[in-house]
C-alpha cells in the first residue's frame, strides 16, 4: 500500500495530537474486576463455611484467633474497540474545533481525533487496542481486533486518517456485527452522534451486553445544530440522502429543543439499559476535557478492572 | 329580532373572501439548501409542528375569511331591529303608575312578596319622573281605584300613597284599571307603567279590548313585571260537603301550577273544630282530588281546608259549607208517653231508629213532650214527628217555620188526634184538612192491608227488589181520614190501604215536607210495628226526608272582593255580618237583602241576636288567582297590536367595520408568529 502524503501527514497530526493529548493526562492503573488467584493482596474477608482454606490467613489467626481470608486482585491486559460512526451526517458541524483551530469543524473530524487519542492512550498503557469504523469511505482498513504493538497502533492510525465519513452507518445491524466480535469482558468505545431511530439501533447494545463488555457511548453532538443555531429558514437535508425540509429555526427552536431532550432522554436510557455508559460530548468542548472526562472520571470511579 | 341591509349588493364584496384563502393556502419555499447532521431530531421537530398546525391554521384561515365577511356585511350597512323594553317613559310627560295588588301579588319571593317589590319599584320610579311629568295612579284588584283623581306633578304625595298600599285576597282585573289609567290621561298620549305579576290565563285577555284603545290613542302600557324566580304554587282550587243523611265526604281539590312533583300537607277542620290531616300527592302542572270522610255526627257550617305551601298564602285556606251532618237528632214528641216505655206511643219507632244505639245506624232521636219544642232549633233537627199528640197549636207556628225553612214534619194519628187542633195548628202546611178517625175495620178483625207502594217513589225505592210484599201484611182497622184533595206536584199519595184510603200523604212546603201518616206508630190503630218492613221503611222515610235539607240558614259561597247580597225574611231588625274573627263587617240593606264586601276569606255569619245565624257564607280567593304561571303578556299583546311599538333599530355599519379591523389586525399578529416550518 502506498502511502499519499497528505494521508501520511494526516497520519502524524494525529499521532502528534493523541500523543500531546495522552501525555497530559494523569495516568492511572486499572485492575481486574477478577478477585481470586492474583499476586497482589486486596483485602480480608471474614471467613464463611467452604471458603478456599489455602487462602487462609494463620498469622492472623495466631494473634487474634479470627477466621480471615486473604483475597488478591490479578494484573490482566483489558482489550480494548474503540468504534467510530461516519456515516454522512457525521461529516456535519458548525463551529466545534475541540480547541485546535486545524481541526476540522465537523463532527467527524472531531470523533477521529478521539479516538486516535484512546488508541494512544490505551495502547500507552499496554493494552491491546482494535478499531470499527462504521460507514464512512476510503479508509484502508475498518476493522482491527485488538492488540498490541506499534505497527498495530500505526495501521489503526492509518485507519483513522484514510477515513472520510460518508453513507449510513444502518447502526443496528453494524453494531449487532461488532459486538459479535468483541471479547469477552473488554472494553468498547463507541463514538457516534447516534442520528438513527434509537428504536431501531439500541436494541443491538445486547449483543455487547452478552459478552459483559464494559460499553462507553461518546454521543458526540454538535450544540450549534441541537440548539438549531441557524438565523434564516433554510431547506434542510441530510448529507445520508432523503427529503429536504423548509424550516425557519426561529420557529421551530422551541420546539426543537423539547425533540431534544427527549431524543437524549431515549438514547440514554436505552444505554444504560443495557449496562453501558453515557457520555454526551459536544464538539465544542475542548479535547482534553471531554477525554478526561470520558477516561480519567471513569477510572477514578472504579468501573474499569 | 330582525336584520336588513340598507346596501344588500355590497355583499358581493363577500366574493374576495376567496382570496385569504388562496393566500392561506399558498406556503413558503426558502431558497438556501443547508446540510444538517440531526435530521432526525428535525423530522421530529416538524412532525410535531404539523400536529400543532393542524390546529392554529384552521384558527387562521377563520379569521381571514371572517374578516371579510364582517367587511362585506359593513359596507352593505346592515340594521338590526330587537325587541326594546320601552318608549322611555316619562318622554310625554304623562305617566300613570297602574299597582295590581291582587292576591297573587302576594307571592313569597326572596325573602319579600312580589307586592312589595312592585310597590317599591313604583315608589323609585315616581320619585325619579322628570321635573314637570303629571303623575296619577291607579291600584286594582278585582276593581280599581283611582289614588288621584286626576294628573298632578306632586310625584312625592302620589309615592307616599302607593307606598300607603298592601296587598289584597281580590282577583285581578287589569281591564279595570286600563280603563282608570285611561280616564286619567284623558284622552291625551301618555305612558301608563303596569306593576304586575301578569299572572294567570285571563289577566291580559281579558283586558285586550282596553289595551287596543290605549294604543290606539297613541299610549303604551309598559310593563314592569315582577316575576318570582320561579312560578309555582299549590292551592285548594275546591272543597264541597257530599251530601247524606249518613254522613258523606269532603271532596277537596288541589292544583299545581309548579312545574315539579308536590306532596302537600293538608288539613281539614269541620265546623265543630274536629281535624282530620291528609297528604296530597301533586303532579307537575297538574291536580289531585281527596276525599275525607266526614263523621256521622258533625256540626253544620263552615269549613276550612288549609295546605302548607309557603308560595302564596292567601290561596293555601279553602272554606266550604257542611250541612248538620247525621239525622240522629230527631225530635220525637211522644204525645202519648204512657206510664212505661213499653208503653209509649214511640216505643217502637224509637227502637225502629236506633235498635243498638247511634254508633249502629248514625240516627239519634231525641224523643220530648210537646213542651219541649220550645227549644226547637232548626240548626240541629231535620225531622220532628209528633206521635198522637193532642194539641199541636201552641208548637203550630214554629213548626210551620221550621218546615217552611227546609225541616220535615211528619204527624202520626192516634186517639189524642182532634181534626179541628190539627186543622188549626197547621192550617197552612197539612196536605189535606183533617176531618175525623174513621174505623175501617173491627178490632177484633185482621183490619185492611196496605197497597202494594210504587217503588219508583223515593222513599220505596229499596223496597223494589225485595220487601214490597212485606207491606200487604201492614193491616190497620182505624185511620184518620182527610178532607178530598188532589194529587199535584206538592201533595202526593205515598200509599194507600186497599180499597183507597190514604194511608201515608206527602206535602211539599217549598224546601221542607209534611207527611201525614193517618194511622198510629204503635199498635193502637195497626200492626205495623210488628211487621218486618216497619224499621227498613221508618229509616228511610226519615233519610227521605232529611237528607236534602240543611237546616235553617241559607248557605253562600263568595270571593273576596266581590260583593254578596243574603237575601232575608220579613224581618223588622237589620242582622249583623260577623267576619271569620267574630267581628262585625260593615254591611247595608239593600230592599230585601243584606249587602256587604268580604275583603278577606273565611267564615262569615249573618245573623240576629239570639237567633241561630240566618245564613253561612263561606269566602275565598278566586282560584284564578292561584294561577301563577305567565300565558298571554302584555307586552305580547301590545306587540300583535302594534309591531313597532317595543321595537328599536341599531346600525351595525361601524361595528361591524371595527370588527373586521380587529380580526385583520389579529390574523396579522398570528402570521407574524407562524413562520414556515
Amino acid at each position: 500500500m502506498g502511502w499519499d502524503p497528505a494521508v501520511l501527514a494526516r497520519i502524524r497530526h494525529l499521532h502528534l495530537r493523541a500523543r500531546v493529548l495522552t501525555e497530559s493526562l494523569m495516568m492511572g492503573e486499572h485492575r481486574s474486576r477478577r478477585v481470586g488467584q492474583a499476586v497482589e493482596f486486596a483485602d480480608y474477608q471474614e471467613y464463611q463455611p467452604g471458603a478456599d482454606l489455602r487462602h487462609l490467613d494463620w498469622k492472623v489467626l495466631a494473634r487474634s484467633d479470627r477466621l480471615v481470608i486473604k483475597r488478591f486482585v490479578t494484573e490482566t491486559q483489558l482489550p480494548c474497540t474503540v468504534v467510530v460512526d461516519l456515516s454522512g451526517d457525521m461529516d456535519t458541524g458548525t463551529t466545534g474545533r475541540g480547541g485546535y483551530p486545524d481541526l476540522d469543524t465537523s463532527k467527524a473530524g472531531y470523533a477521529l481525533t478521539l479516538a486516535a487519542t484512546l488508541l494512544f492512550f490505551l495502547h500507552r498503557h499496554g493494552e491491546p487496542v482494535g478499531l470499527e469504523l462504521l460507514a464512512g469511505q476510503g479508509a484502508a482498513y475498518t476493522s482491527l481486533p485488538p492488540r498490541t504493538g506499534k505497527n498495530h497502533l500505526q495501521q489503526c492510525f492509518a485507519a483513522l486518517a484514510t477515513a472520510r465519513p460518508g453513507g449510513r452507518a444502518n447502526l443496528g445491524q453494524t453494531l449487532l456485527a461488532v459486538g459479535g466480535r468483541t471479547r469477552r469482558r473488554s472494553w468498547v468505545g463507541l463514538i457516534t452522534d447516534g442520528m438513527e431511530e434509537p428504536s431501531e439501533w439500541l436494541p443491538a447494545m445486547s449483543a455487547f451486553a452478552r459478552r459483559k463488555t464494559d460499553v462507553r457511548l461518546f454521543h458526540l453532538f454538535d450544540r450549534g445544530e441541537w440548539t438549531l443555531d441557524f438565523k434564516d429558514a433554510a431547506l434542510f437535508y441530510s448529507p445520508e440522502g432523503g427529503e429536504d425540509l423548509a424550516v425557519d429555526p426561529g420557529g421551530a427552536r422551541e420546539a426543537f429543543a423539547e425533540v431534544v431532550d427527549d431524543y437524549v432522554s431515549e438514547v440514554r436510557s436505552g444505554i444504560v439499559r443495557f449496562g453501558g455508559r453515557y457520555v454526551p460530548v459536544g464538539t465544542d468542548v475542548p479535547l482534553e476535557d471531554a477525554i478526561r472526562r470520558a477516561i480519567l472520571d471513569g477510572v477514578a470511579e472504579g468501573t474499569w478492572a | 329580532m330582525g336584520l336588513s341591509l340598507l346596501s344588500p349588493l355590497a355583499l358581493g364584496i363577500a366574493a374576495l373572501v376567496a382570496l385569504p384563502i388562496l393566500a392561506h393556502m399558498a406556503r413558503q419555499t426558502p431558497r438556501e439548501r443547508r446540510a444538517f447532521g440531526a435530521m432526525l431530531l428535525l423530522e421530529r421537530v416538524v412532525k410535531r409542528l404539523r400536529r400543532r398546525r393542524r390546529i392554529k391554521d384552521p384558527w387562521l384561515l377563520a379569521l381571514r375569511v371572517l374578516a371579510l365577511l364582517l367587511l362585506a356585511l359593513a359596507v352593505a350597512a346592515p340594521v338590526l331591529s330587537y325587541r326594546d323594553q320601552t318608549p322611555e317613559f316619562g318622554g310625554s310627560g304623562r305617566v300613570v303608575l297602574v299597582i295590581d295588588r291582587s292576591a297573587s301579588m302576594s307571592m313569597a319571593d326572596r325573602g319579600s312578596t312580589l307586592f312589595a317589590r312592585a310597590r317599591a319599584d313604583a315608589v323609585a320610579v315616581a320619585n325619579s319622573l322628570p321635573e314637570g311629568t303629571l303623575l296619577g295612579a291607579v291600584v286594582f284588584d278585582g276593581e280599581a281605584i283611582r289614588l288621584t283623581p286626576a294628573l298632578t306633578p306632586d310625584a312625592s304625595s302620589v309615592a307616599t300613597r302607593i307606598g300607603d298600599l298592601s296587598v289584597s285576597g281580590g282577583t285581578s282585573n287589569l281591564r279595570a284599571a286600563l280603563v282608570e289609567a285611561r280616564g286619567l290621561l284623558g284622552g291625551e298620549p301618555g305612558e301608563i307603567l303596569l306593576f304586575s305579576d301578569e299572572a294567570g290565563p285571563r289577566i291580559v285577555t281579558d283586558a285586550h279590548s282596553e289595551l287596543e284603545r290605549i294604543v290606539q290613542g297613541g299610549s303604551a302600557v309598559i310593563p314592569r313585571t315582577v316575576a318570582p324566580e320561579m312560578r309555582r304554587n299549590v292551592a285548594v282550587v275546591s272543597a264541597a260537603y257530599g251530601s247524606g243523611i249518613e254522613g258523606g265526604t269532603v271532596v277537596i281539590r288541589l292544583a299545581n301550577f309548579g312545574p315539579e312533583p308536590r306532596e302537600v300537607p293538608c288539613e281539614v277542620t269541620l265546623p265543630d273544630g274536629a281535624r282530620v290531616p291528609v297528604f296530597v300527592d301533586l303532579p307537575p302542572e297538574g291536580e289531585a282530588e281527596e276525599r275525607i270522610t266526614v263523621p256521622p255526627e258533625a256540626l253544620g257550617g263552615v269549613g276550612r281546608v288549609h295546605c302548607e305551601d309557603p308560595d302564596l298564602p292567601l290561596d293555601d285556606d279553602r272554606y266550604f259549607h257542611l250541612p248538620r251532618v247525621g239525622a240522629s237528632r230527631i225530635l220525637v214528641v211522644d204525645g202519648d208517653p204512657g206510664d212505661t216505655p213499653l208503653r209509649s206511643e214511640v216505643y217502637f219507632f224509637e227502637r225502629a231508629l236506633a235498635p243498638w244505639g247511634t254508633a249502629q245506624t248514625g240516627f239519634r232521636p231525641d224523643v220530648t213532650t210537646p213542651g219541649g219544642l220550645s227549644t226547637l232549633d232548626t240548626e240541629t233537627y231535620r225531622v220532628v214527628v209528633l206521635a198522637n199528640v193532642g194539641d199541636p197549636r201552641p208548637i203550630g207556628p214554629r213548626l210551620t217555620e221550621f218546615v217552611r225553612k227546609g225541616g220535615s214534619l211528619v204527624i202520626a194519628a192516634g186517639d189524642n188526634v182532634t181534626a179541628e187542633r190539627y186543622n188549626a195548628a197547621f192550617a197552612s202546611i197539612l196536605p189535606s184538612a183533617l176531618r175525623r178517625s174513621q174505623a175501617l175495620a173491627d178490632v177484633a178483625e185482621e183490619g185492611v192491608p196496605l197497597a202494594l207502594p210504587d217503588t219508583r217513589h223515593e222513599m220505596f225505592a229499596p223496597f223494589a227488589r225485595s220487601g214490597r210484599a212485606g207491606f200487604s201484611r201492614v193491616r190497620s182497622h182505624r185511620v184518620m181520614t182527610l178532607e178530598p184533595y188532589a194529587e199535584s206536584d206538592d201533595v202526593r199519595t205515598l200509599i194507600r190501604y186497599e180499597g183507597g184510603v190514604p194511608a201515608l200523604v206527602e206535602r211539599t212546603v217549598g224546601t221542607g215536607h209534611v207527611v201525614f201518616w193517618t194511622s198510629t206508630l204503635d199498635l193502637g190503630w195497626t200492626n205495623l210495628p210488628l211487621q218486618a218492613v216497619f224499621m227498613p221503611f221508618v229509616q228511610r222515610m226519615v233519610t227521605v226526608l232529611g237528607g236534602d235539607t240543611s237546616g235553617g240558614s241559607a248557605r253562600i259561597d263568595a270571593i273576596v272582593g266581590e260583593t254578596v247580597a243574603v237575601p232575608l225574611p220579613d224581618l223588622a231588625a237589620e242582622p249583623d255580618i260577623l267576619g271569620p274573627g267574630g267581628d262585625p263587617v260593615r254591611s247595608r240593606l239593600d230592599g230585601s237583602r243584606v249587602v256587604f264586601e268580604p275583603e278577606t276569606a273565611g267564615a262569615y255569619q249573618v245573623v240576629l241576636p239570639g237567633a241561630p245565624p240566618l245564613a253561612w257564607v263561606a269566602v275565598n280567593t278566586d282560584p284564578i288567582e292561584s294561577d301563577v304561571r305567565a300565558y298571554h303578556t302584555v307586552e305580547e299583546a301590545e306587540t300583535e297590536l302594534d309591531p313597532e311599538l317595543f321595537r328599536a333599530e341599531l346600525e351595525l355599519g361601524s361595528g361591524l367595520l371595527g370588527g373586521s379591523a380587529v380580526l385583520i389586525l389579529l390574523q396579522s399578529l398570528l402570521m407574524l408568529r407562524r413562520r414556515p416550518t
